[in-house]
């Protein structure tokens, strides 16, 4: 079998295009896969910084990015969790921390003895038995050690990273790794049948490939030459339409936590980074207009600020004839969850494992299109869900996020849930059960009732055994470093 | 303290016996009362039933003595399924419980076999799989729990007699609070308010009342259809047998941990090896074959001289609308049926039954069943039997069988979209479409795609990333590993004489 896809042109300009171009580049170095990404200036949804899911890790350790040097040169932080404040109502609060919920009991997850103590009238915090989330609420982060049985290990962790020094780490990364660049893009050039036959740059070059990876955010310019433009839009369930965000001084002993915080027209967020702090705003252009929310966001000290707009949804299709779209260019959605680069490269991965053999690839399209829609389709199911879990935030804009039905697949979900704590998953949810559980419970959603069979196992268990967990959690938490300590020891020893 | 639930049980048999017996084992006393009716005027199906591994984690959670329940039901051991004659006349392969080889640069090892084939390699895929290798020179032993281990790439089931079964669950059940009244239903009394099942009346005029109501009553579905009027979704388009003949002879020859399905003229033959007799059978549509002439084509071909006359089956491939309605659940027969091609209908019981166990929350509110939590298991329910429904119809449609009418139906039948995209996306690049829950992973699909000829036209490109001597090293590795593991093995009756031995041969008395 001879392949003859040998030349891959990525257009794009931010973290998805490099992203896209080391993956492809590792996983075909044997083959001698070309790999071009072609400019395509600053992209609509370029956003100043982000918070990332755990997985960002795995991405690393996938294009072979250590991560000393990404954090020193980037200037990011860790992420335990993220801290939504006064989604259920002014007052309320909770974390939704990357780490168990204390440690299975016989076999059985922890969090259903707290669904029982709740429905026992004794309401208890998942945070109580969470070394992260204790962690997180007094400033401090360790890395997880030790095997996969002890509390120690319970908990994993993700980034706080500044967008400008991250692509610049990224794509000179990608350039060690062999990846050719070019630029800037000027038009797409199609051939008779309708596919893409070459990029034509401003300067008249032609850039010619086997196969064309669309990273050019919403504006989508080369699948929207040879795709249909039908999407499927979000924008019943999730109003929020527009980010603004500034970069500003850094945080006073930041906690290694995301956030995010409920407003009257959508939520801010703040995210910590060693030598400055990202702010914004995501809302709804119907209750929030886009001078007030840059005027709010103008305090002291800010250094630059930027307006995203957004259409929530996805593509029917992300790939199509010879194209495939990642990133904003497949989906558009609120940052709420900060799995944009998660669910990207989850594209990059399907990608790489359904890569053409050569120009015949319709099934290869078919499956990448099945796989990612359900991927692309349970983020917004979980993102969805921190609108319509407990109590209900009161306001026009929150009416009016919860007014239309959920989608079935989340109603399924949250259904089974308030009828007997049960979390069901489906193929291709990047969230697992423990997210769902810190969400759910957080949120203090509780079911009517327990599985039967479940309360009947935890029947030996009494409320007064918790308390040594509490109290092993509560030292393991004390004893790490301050957060922001941490991350500067960790650099120093670097270097 | 909550009042426990009532559980009545309409049907003995499989079906029956399983969920008594695992409801009185889950759920602790107090929780539940369950009672089981049978009449033993009605005979049970309980030809030879051959099961899927994930009996075991049934025996496991209900507490079941694995050694005490194999000697008490003649079984045997049961490492895969042979196919006879299904992709074209004289081919045979097994669908082992196990995996081929292991992943390599975590590339699936079957995509080093295709390359490794392409460059003029000889060994067939087989020989890189424990369970098959084990099962071609009748040899067994107990899985290795030390996951580096050869010995721990396979799993296995049980093969029994089902009469026996459920006598053995029967005898669990009763000393754990079960009750048993042997009766007829002639009855059924509905609630007015909500049409729930109130309670049952038996010949004897007693009146049974219960908050669950499990329909184990067989095909005709006597809550669930005849008092609910469910409905049921036919697949006979797809999955046209709707018959069975059913005839045990005495064995002879040694004892295979496997089980046998040889294509036939109009549907296909099973041959389950159990340690007092062999279970026979012809699963066929009555369009290509008529009941005499099949009960003659199976007396024909058995392996030694018939134990009992031949009884006869009918169905209709399919599912209940719902398998949950209202205060009904259909278990077995009564839920659906899917021929025992793969075995499992043990599987779609166990299943409905653990999920059962697993959702119910307490006993109904206000004398109502949660809709959401009804809903949520009707459609766990929905995706097992379609999941078992595509993987059966790959068997039947990938042939090049043309010496008969019915193969030359299948062959050309439109198939579910679903499996067409899966074949199409084997067939291109060796690509198995792999899912959370429900039945068959990739190794299945692999042994029936290579087993049905859907051969590949090339494999995933990661594979060629990889340095070829180190991928003949590896190849060559595990096929020596599994060719010495294997040779070390004692024999299946060996084994089986070692471990749970059946009582003396009691022949006839469980047909």
């Amino acid at each position: 079998m001879t392949a003859t896809i040998s030349r891959i042109a990525i257009a794009g300009s931010g973290a998805v295009a490099w992203l896209a171009a080391s993956s492809l580049v590792r996983a075909f170095a044997q083959r001698g896969l070309e790999v071009t990404v072609v400019d395509t200036g600053p992209a609509a949804d370029a956003p100043l910084g982000r918070w990332t899911l755990p997985s960002q890790r795995t991405t690393h350790a996938l294009i072979g990015l250590p991560e000393l040097p990404f954090m020193r040169i980037t200037g990011a932080t860790f992420k335990f969790a993220t801290g939504l404040e006064g989604w259920q109502g002014d007052g309320s609060r909770f974390l939704h921390v990357h780490g168990d919920i204390g440690t299975d009991i016989g076999g059985l997850a922890f969090y259903k003895l707290l669904i029982r103590e709740a429905l026992a009238g004794r309401v208890e915090s998942p945070e109580l038995y969470s070394v992260a989330a204790t962690a997180a609420k007094l400033g401090r982060f360790a890395r997880p050690m030790g095997d996969d049985s002890s509390l120690t290990s319970s908990f994993t962790y993700a980034y706080h990273v500044a967008e400008a020094p991250y692509v610049e780490l990224l794509r000179e990364h990608a350039s060690r790794l062999g990846v050719r660049r070019a630029g800037a893009l000027a038009d797409v050039q199609l051939d008779a049948a309708g596919n893409i036959e070459a990029l034509r740059l401003a300067d008249g070059q032609r850039i010619t490939a086997d196969f064309f990876v669309d990273c050019s955010g919403p504006g989508a310019r080369l699948l929207s030459r040879v795709g249909s433009a039908a999407r499927d839009s979000w924008a019943a369930w999730l109003p929020v339409d527009r980010v603004v965000a500034a970069l500003g001084p850094p945080l006073q002993d930041p906690a290694p936590v995301t956030n995010v915080r409920a407003r009257e027209g959508g939520w801010t967020f703040r995210a910590p980074f060693v030598k400055s702090s990202l702010t914004g705003h995501a809302y709804s252009s119907a209750f929030v207009s886009d001078e007030m929310a840059l005027a709010e966001l103008a305090g002291p000290g800010a250094q630059a600020s930027r307006l995203l707009k957004l259409a929530p949804g996805r593509r029917r299709k992300f790939w199509e004839r010879n194209c495939v779209a990642i990133g904003g260019a497949a989906v558009e959605i609120e940052p709420l969850a900060g799995a944009d680069l998660h669910l990207a490269q989850l594209g990059i991965g399907a990608l790489i494992e359904l890569l053409p053999l050569d120009a015949q690839h319709a099934i290869e399209g078919a499956e990448y299109n099945r796989i990612m829609s359900r991927h692309a389709d349970a983020l917004r199911d979980f993102t969805i869900a921190h609108y319509r879990v407990g109590a209900a935030r009161p306001g026009a804009f929150w009416s009016a996020a919860r007014a239309a039905p959920a989608p079935d697949s989340l109603a399924h979900k949250l259904d089974l849930f308030r009828a007997n704590g049960r979390i069901l998953l489906d193929d291709h949810e990047s969230f697992e059960e423990v997210d769902w559980a810190w969400l759910l419970l957080g949120s203090r959603t509780i079911p009517d009732a327990l599985e039967l069979q479940i309360e009947s196992r935890f029947e030996k268990v009494t409320p007064a055994e918790l308390a040594p967990l509490r109290m092993h959690v509560e030292r393991l938490a004390a004893s790490m470093p301050p957060h922001i300590e941490y991350v500067q020891r960790q650099g120093s020893h670097a270097r | 303290m909550k009042k426990p639930l009532d559980l009545v049980i309409v049907g003995g048999g499989t079906a029956g016996w399983m969920t008594a017996a695992a409801f009185a084992a889950v759920f602790p006393a107090g929780a539940s009362r369950i009672r089981l009716v049978e009449s033993s005027e009605i005979g049970i199906v309980g030809v030879g039933e051959a099961t899927l591994p994930h009996i075991r984690f049934f025996n496991k959670r209900i507490g079941i003595d694995e050694p005490d329940l194999m000697a008490k039901t003649q079984a045997t051991f049961k490492l895969g399924i042979e196919f006879v004659d299904w992709a074209r006349i004289g081919d045979r392969y097994i669908h082992p419980f196990g995996a081929y080889g292991s992943k390599i640069a975590g590339v699936p090892f079957h995509n080093f076999w295709l390359r490794a084939r392409a460059a003029g390699e000889t060994a067939s895929i087989d020989d890189y799989s424990l369970a098959i290798v084990a099962a071609r020179m009748n040899r067994f032993t107990l899985p290795s729990e030390d996951p580096t281990a050869v010995l721990s790439t396979f799993g296995y089931a049980f093969q029994f007699d089902a009469s026996l079964y459920a006598r053995y669950l029967r005898a669990f059940s009763e000393t754990r609070g079960v009750v048993r009244t042997d009766g007829k239903v002639v009855d059924v009394a509905l609630r007015g308010t909500d049409g729930y099942v109130e309670s049952i009346k038996l010949e004897s005029g007693e009146v049974i009342t219960g908050d669950l109501f499990i329909d184990c009553s067989g095909f005709r579905g006597l809550l669930i259809e005849q008092t609910l009027k469910t409905g049921y979704d036919e697949w006979t388009h797809w999955l046209p047998c709707d018959r069975a003949v059913a005839m045990p002879c005495e064995n002879s020859g040694p004892l295979t941990p496997y089980t046998r399905a040889t294509a036939r003229e109009a549907g296909w033959q099973w041959r389950i090896p159990l340690q007092h007799r062999m279970g026979n059978g012809y699963v066929y549509s009555s369009r290509f074959i008529s009941d005499d002439e099949a009960a003659a084509k199976l007396i024909s071909r058995l392996d030694g001289k018939p134990l009992a006359d031949p009884r006869f089956l009918r169905f209709t491939a399919g599912r209940r609308r719902k398998t949950w309605n209202r205060n009904v659940v259909a278990i077995g027969l009564a839920g659906g049926f899917l021929e025992p091609l793969e075995s499992t209908s043990i599987y779609l019981i166990q299943i409905a039954i653990t999920q059962l166990l697993d959702y119910l929350a307490g006993e109904p509110r206000a004398g109502v069943f949660d809709a959401r939590i009804v809903d949520a298991f009707n459609r766990w329910i929905e995706m097992e039997y379609d999941r078992v429904r595509d993987f059966l119809i790959l068997h039947y449609h990938a042939t090049s069988r043309d010496d008969a009418p019915i193969w030359n139906y299948c062959r050309t039948m439109p198939v579910p979209d679903s499996l067409v995209h899966k074949m199409e996306l084997f067939r291109r690049r060796a690509r198995v479409v792999t899912y959370k829950d429900g039945l068959f992973l990739e190794p299945s699909w692999l042994a029936v795609y290579f087993g049905q000829r859907v051969m590949p036209d090339a494999w995933d490109p990661l594979a060629d990333a990889v340095d070829a001597n180190e991928v003949s090293r590896q190849m060559r590795t595990v096929h020596e590993q599994v060719q010495t593991a294997v040779a070390r093995m004692p024999t299946h009756e060996e084994f089986l004489a070692q471990y749970c031995p059946g009582a003396a041969q009691s022949l006839g008395m469980s047909a």
